[in-house]
């Protein structure tokens, strides 16, 4: 699993079928580039986020033919990116 | 999923049967490098797309006997070059 911020929604209004009407969001990595991610958590701009990749990522979306690479499996409560250790 | 811009058609005649009739798309990242994937959609050149790899792909054309490694999975609705090169920070709540 990769820590990711959360940066926005996305809205792509003409996609396939397979990915029916869940929530896309705008994640950044650490440090990294950004990313579009499934989201069945209920995130908002700014959370720092756990997000499982490859195959776990289908999953994790709900059912293992549902079409996502990247899937968010939970928001984390206490994250501070300044810090060395990334904890309070 | 990655944030990629359709550059333009792919014709290949000559293909693996099971990519089938699929269309491609050549696309790139904010780096400028190229790929191509398979396009479930429709997508016209300079379209923002958001594009889904490793085995979802499969999963995302429909069948998941098709042979690719990154599909298209939506168009998305409002995206500008300067957000994607990452000149923009992050929108506020």
């Amino acid at each position: 699993m990769k820590i990711f911020q959360v940066e926005g929604t996305l809205v792509a209004t003409a996609r396939i079928g397979g990915l029916e009407n869940r929530r896309l969001l705008v994640v950044k990595e650490r440090g990294g580039s950004k990313q579009v991610a499934v989201d069945p958590v209920g995130c908002k701009p700014g959370d720092w986020v756990i997000a499982v990749g490859s195959s776990a990522a289908k999953d994790a979306a709900g059912h293992k033919d549902y079409p996502s690479d990247l899937t968010i499996v939970g928001i984390i409560d206490y994250w501070d990116d300044a810090s060395p250790e990334g904890r309070k | 999923m990655q944030i990629q811009r359709v550059v333009r058609d792919l014709v290949t005649t000559k293909r693996n049967f099971w990519l089938q009739a699929k269309p491609l798309r050549v696309v790139e990242d904010w780096r400028g490098n190229l790929e191509v994937a398979v396009d479930p959609i429709g997508c016209k050149p300079g379209d923002f797309v958001i594009t889904i790899g490793y085995s979802a792909a499969r999963i995302a054309t429909g069948n998941p006997k098709i042979t690719t490694d990154l599909t298209i999975g939506g168009i998305i609705d409002h995206w500008d070059e300067a957000r994607w090169r990452d000149e923009i920070p992050a929108i506020a709540p």
